[in-house]
């Protein structure tokens, strides 16, 4: 995978390997799924749509009622538009992405997202979470890292103060 | 200058009210690379880096940080914009 600042204009370009590309888009419909699917009670969705009033619960839930629609619709436009630019066509082995800077922040929230899933489904950050299928978790950790990857290679040719 | 007199007795009236301070406030949240948190801290409350990477390394250490303080309906417009973010963040009323 390239990460490079675009020449001439802000945003990013990335080029990704065909591989790379597919275990995105994959894991781009994946966290669409659980926006649209996720039972009330995941705790991964929530860590995607956090409590806005710990101390109040009648607060907590008219914040929820009148965020939660527009927040999901986000979230999926988000992985929505990362599953669509990594669609690999036949034969192709290198995927070349352009975004400007408004299209590199849906990246950012997405992948951010991603890892916010990924580590609640494996568990990261608690102590003594038993190990139920290691083979499973030692790819959604490996996806986890890669995702930070991305995403740190790309915080680091954006400018915050371009957006 | 009589308005203005009677604006400020007004402002005095209602005083404690409008003065009721809220806070956005941003916890820590392992999963979050540092510098995604002050991408967002520059990029969507335009702090200067110097003051977005304080604001993070005080996340980072404390748990938590006040990013930004105001009414009500301002705190609840940010703590939404941080979920959109992927940042744990929750409104709560300044001490008085």
């Amino acid at each position: 995978m390239i990460v490079a600042g675009r020449t001439g204009s802000d945003g990013v370009r990335l080029v990704l390997e065909a591989e790379e590309a597919m275990l995105l888009s994959e894991l781009a419909d994946q966290v669409d799924s659980v926006l649209l699917l996720g039972a009330e009670d995941d705790p991964a969705l929530g860590r995607l749509l956090p409590n806005a009033y710990p101390d109040d619960a009648d607060a907590a839930r008219e914040f929820a009622r009148y965020t939660r629609g527009s927040l999901v619709d986000g979230k999926r436009q988000a992985a929505q538009s990362v599953r669509d630019a990594t669609a690999v066509g036949e034969g192709e082995r290198l995927v070349e992405i352009e975004l400007d800077q408004v299209q590199a922040w849906g990246w950012l929230t997405f992948l951010t997202d991603l890892r916010l899933i990924l580590a609640e489904r494996v568990g990261l950050g608690e102590e003594g979470t038993p190990e139920q299928d290691e083979q499973r978790d030692d790819y959604l950790r490996a996806a986890y890292e890669w995702a930070g990857f991305v995403q740190g290679s790309m915080l680091e040719v954006l400018d915050p103060t371009e957006s | 200058m009589t308005d203005t007199l009677e604006r400020l007795e007004l402002d005095r009236a209602t005083g404690p009210v409008l003065e009721q301070v809220w806070r956005t406030i941003v916890w820590d949240d392992p999963v979050n690379l540092m510098t995604y948190v002050t991408y967002v801290f520059q990029s969507y409350f335009g702090y200067p880096r110097d003051e977005a990477e304080r604001l993070m390394l005080l996340v980072h250490h404390e748990g938590r940080a006040v990013v930004a303080s105001g009414n009500r309906e301002a705190m609840e417009r940010h703590v939404q914009a941080m979920h959109g973010y992927g940042l744990q963040a929750s409104v709560s009323k300044a001490d008085p």
